[in-house]
């Protein structure tokens, strides 16, 4: 539940920003011939709101509607008291605090005459907010929005990928703060990492821990003692207002093993950086790998903001279902490899295409 | 389960909301979303959506089976077919999905939040151990926050040390809010970037959280010397939590201390600002929620226990000096109560 910063800045996320991805979403509503679209937020589901928003809640939950007209409608149980400050970092909306948000947006589609509503991720909304919104408007069609949703985030804008930058950034610098000769412990690590990420702005910071990665690839939260073998990863999940990276660091304390490292990183952060358009991951990965000698891909995942969470897997190693993105997509690549039987692990944020 | 007469339990958990899968998993979930199934002879099946999770759960969790599921709502959809023609209760029933809760007829599956909000109010004295380790961590973490806190600094900086201080000393979650400035603040929020200035009001209640258990502390610091205002309003919020909490024993109702606290403030005059205008809650249960069940206000009748873990804190708008907080951690024992944290109950400065 911990935050930190949440603040909206217009110069990083202008109005006008905000403005058009609503214009983009009504496009959609219209060719689809929907009435509104209705998107959930909480603690961990708050992506959807937050880009037509500016909005994420620290607490609690809340409906936004899009309708075909109109300022957007916001509503939330969060209490009237902090109606300020949810209007500091959701300029457009109009706010209805509510113990019942699903009435209340039920009420505002039955009094608007909707017919036909998207919902995104319809089967996962929660069912006590449906049954609000059935009871205030019982005529109401609802359909899933989740193919709708995701088409308006083939393609991030300049200002996400301000934001996305920017969190990569302080990804890096939090990482940058472990020594491998000098950290000894996987928590105090991990405390430190999360130190320099919020200091420099991170709204959220999950750290999680491969203490001996020669001996389990898996990565822990870790907030207790652990000593740190001569081989380990962090991995820095990191929030700037609202927008999310992934970067995952291999650490080795026997110089040649850090030599390798080196090796992989250097590879990995080419591969990142030259994603293609319209082909799939899978194979570009294994063609990149073949440039590295001695490195054989044990598992790769990739991640992408196309609903409510923060990062979604939409593709990976053996369920490459979705492993095809078009240009100016944005996702999280996160790999395994193994180098000459060392195991390494990177993750890193990627603008596909130029 | 027995006495309830069901033969299975369904939870649903995320990082906001995960008190009801913590009781029956013992999985503190921080991405994605899981369900759970509760069978009556003690098995345990976890579902989760992330693959990072997964990672960690079969670590965390050794005895359950942990499975990933990648669309969560149409496997456990699926997995609910094995249990037809038997009784199933599910919890929260609000945040229970769609698709799921659409076949509560079809499937017997029926709301068994209130049973289990009332197996999250008793505690054992295990779990009033762990909230007595997570109140001591509240007490120094609170030491932390006042050693951070000085002008200049901006308020994510300070929740920055806080953060850090926790994870470096095995607390996992932590629930904090913060308000900095004077009779302009209504309330807390995450930080937004203020900077401390001499004469600020700087409130906090930070909520630590130990083996899943949270405990919380709330305290008020001024920036410098405190003016005679701050002092006589802080001496009014001090006597409302004390009167709060020499209310709290077993047997009386939740009901009864926020009577005792709100009394405080219309004895002053200031009635209007014990109104939900201003306020939320004059206390809530703590455990393996930040804001548990029940919450103290005077139109809440559940009645306190033994060994409920409650917080007791008169936060309010004060129309003088801003908002202000004070809340201590207690258990409730026969006679009394515990209480549980022990920073000082001061108005401090810094």
């Amino acid at each position: 539940m911990r935050r930190g910063l949440m603040l909206r800045d217009e110069s990083e996320l202008p109005k006008a920003v905000l403005a058009q991805r609503i214009e983009t979403a009504r496009s959609a509503m219209r060719r689809d011939g929907l009435d509104g679209i209705i998107l959930y937020t909480n603690l961990v589901q708050p992506s959807a709101v937050t880009y037509l928003t500016g909005f994420t809640p620290y607490w609690s939950d809340g409906l936004l509607l899009v309708t075909r007209t109109g300022a957007p409608v916001f509503a939330t149980a969060l209490s009237k008291r902090v109606a300020g400050w949810i209007s500091s970092t959701n300029p457009l909306s109009e706010i209805i605090n509510s113990p019942k948000p699903g009435g209340a947006i039920g009420a505002r589609l039955a009094a608007d005459g909707c017919k036909r509503v998207a919902v995104l991720e319809l089967d996962r909304l929660p069912g006590g907010l449906y049954d609000e919104i059935i009871d205030a408007a019982p005529g109401l069609e609802l359909t899933d929005g989740s193919a709708l949703f995701a088409s308006l985030r083939q393609k991030i804008d300049g200002a996400e990928r301000g934001m996305i930058a920017r969190a990569d950034a302080i990804a890096l610098s939090a990482l940058a703060q472990v020594d491998p000769d000098i950290a000894k412990d996987a928590g105090a690590a991990a405390g430190l990492v999360e130190k320099e990420a919020r200091l420099q702005g991170a709204e959220e910071a999950y750290i999680a821990v491969a203490a001996d990665l020669a001996a389990d690839a898996r990565m822990i939260r870790m907030s207790a003692p652990r000593p740190l073998a001569d081989l380990f990863a962090l991995r820095a999940s990191i929030a700037y207002k609202g927008s999310w990276v992934r970067r995952t660091r291999t650490f080795a304390k026997n110089p040649m093993r850090r030599a390798a490292v080196v090796r992989a990183d250097t590879w990995f952060e080419h591969l990142a950086s030259s994603i293609s358009p319209g082909q799939s991951l899978e194979a570009q990965i294994a063609r990149c790998v073949e440039e590295l000698p001695g490195a054989r891909v044990m598992s790769w995942m990739a991640e992408s903001p196309i609903g409510s969470y923060p990062l979604q897997s939409i593709a990976a190693s053996g369920r490459a279902d979705h492993s095809n993105f078009g240009e100016g997509g944005f996702l999280v690549l996160s790999l395994q490899l193994k180098l000459d039987a060392m195991p390494w692990l990177g993750a890193a944020p990627v603008f596909v295409g130029s | 389960m027995a006495e309830a007469g069901l033969d299975a339990v369904l939870v649903y958990g995320n990082a906001w909301q995960n008190d009801y899968l913590r009781y029956a998993t013992d999985f503190g979930i921080l991405e994605g979303q899981a369900l759970a199934f509760i069978l009556r002879n003690g098995e345990v099946t976890l579902y989760l959506d992330s693959p990072l999770e997964v990672d960690r759960a079969e670590v965390d969790c050794r005895d359950i089976e942990v499975i990933h599921a990648p669309d969560l709502v149409a496997e456990v959809d699926t997995a609910l077919e094995r249990f037809r023609n038997q009784r199933i209760g599910a919890a929260p029933h609000r945040l229970i999905p769609r698709r799921i809760a659409a076949r509560r007829n079809e499937l017997q599956l029926s709301d068994q939040t209130a049973l289990l909000d009332r197996l999250l109010m008793g505690k054992l004295d295990a779990e009033v151990d762990a909230i007595r380790r997570a109140a001591q961590l509240a007490d120094s973490g609170y030491a932390v926050f006042r050693q951070a806190a000085r002008p200049g600094r901006a308020d994510y900086e300070l929740i920055a040390e806080i953060e850090a201080f926790y994870r470096a000393s095995g607390v996992d979650d932590n629930f904090q809010i913060i308000g900095v400035g004077g009779p302009e603040v209504r309330g807390m929020a995450p930080p937004s970037g203020k900077r401390l200035k001499h004469g600020d009001m700087v409130t906090t209640e930070l909520t630590p959280c130990v083996e899943g258990y949270y405990a919380q502390i709330c305290r008020t610091l001024v920036v410098g010397d405190p003016n005679a205002d701050q002092i006589k309003a802080f001496a009014l919020y001090r006597e409302a939590m004390e009167a709060g909490i020499a209310t709290v024993r077993a047997g009386i109702t939740a009901a009864d201390i926020a009577r005792a606290e709100n009394e405080v403030f219309r004895r002053h005059g200031l009635g209007d600002y014990v109104t939900d205008q201003y306020t939320r809650v004059r206390g809530h249960g703590v455990g393996l929620f930040a804001d548990s069940k029940p919450h103290i206000l005077e139109d809440v009748t559940t009645r306190i226990d033994s060994c409920m873990t409650l917080i007791v804190h008169p936060n309010t708008y004060h129309p003088v000096v801003g908002y202000m907080v004070l809340g201590d951690v207690v258990v409730a024992t026969p006679q009394g109560c515990e209480v549980l944290t022990e920073t000082p109950r001061e108005l401090f400065s810094v």
